[in-house]
């Protein structure tokens, strides 16, 4: 099935040479956006944070919107120094059983601080960031154009050098 | 995740970004994508073993200086449980 769809392509794009390079302009259009700055730092001299999309905040601090259907692009910031007892998941789209025995499945911020102990990282940065993963609609577009740049900003008031995202 | 790293990427800070489902990576491309084949909810692994999240942690960590090529994903060589971990503590 995949063989004569790619095949079909292939004669199209045969007889419109103008269709490939179209499409390798969008491609590489694409691949432009794509933002980058170089790591110059070694680790052992960098102050690092951590961004989760789990659903990771301070208990006490207000929850994640379970209610909206969208999701909610809140974020929560998490103190580096937060002992991770006093940290819960609000966050019903994923399986989080094995994360409420062990937070460090998903966010390692003990790992993290490990690591500073042994050198091998500068410092554990003094915030880091939670925020839900699953948006749709509205929230979506919310985490695009306010979340992420003020989530952005705060890392660089922080002065972080570097940055560990990862999902729930 | 890669739409936030990709917002903190413009803000001049290095990321990278732990992935384990790959098809959302390619989706939305963050500017370094790790990729370890576990589950959601278990991304660094699995809850008590320090040494199996601590080797996760520091080969992400480590990708930072490694990868040169924007939207490029890497894939971490482990199979969950049946892999050995080495501490890089050790």
């Amino acid at each position: 099935m995949v063989t004569k769809q790619h095949r079909w392509l292939a004669t199209l794009y045969g007889l419109l040479p103008i269709l490939s390079k179209l499409s390798a302009r969008r491609w590489k259009a694409e691949s432009d956006v794509i933002p980058w700055a170089p790591a110059r730092i070694p680790l052992p001299e960098a102050s690092i944070a951590l961004v989760t999309s789990g659903g990771v905040h301070v208990k006490g601090d207000r929850p994640f919107d379970m209610t909206n259907p969208e999701g909610d692009a809140s974020f929560r910031v998490i103190p580096g120094e937060s002992a991770l007892p006093d940290l819960t998941i609000t966050h019903d789209y994923y399986d989080h059983r094995a994360t409420d025995r062990d937070l460090n499945c998903v966010f390692p911020l003990e790992r993290l601080r490990e690591l500073a102990a042994a050198r091998r990282i500068g410092r554990v940065a003094p915030r880091h960031i939670g925020t839900m993963g699953h948006l749709l609609g509205t929230e979506e577009r919310r985490l695009v154009t306010e979340t992420a740049p003020a989530i952005a900003q705060s890392l660089v008031d922080d002065g972080v050098d570097y940055v560990l995202a990862a999902p729930g | 995740m890669g739409l936030i790293a990709r917002e903190i990427e413009r803000a001049g800070i290095p990321t990278v970004t732990l992935s384990v489902v790959r098809e959302a990576s390619v989706r939305s491309p963050a500017p370094r994508t790790v990729f370890v084949p576990f589950r959601l909810g278990q991304v660094f692994g699995e809850p008590g073993a320090d040494v199996q999240q601590r080797a996760i942690l520091a080969d992400a960590l480590a990708a930072l200086l490694e990868m040169r090529t924007p939207g490029a994903i890497l894939d971490l060589p482990y199979r969950w449980k049946r892999s050995v971990y080495r501490d890089p503590l050790a």
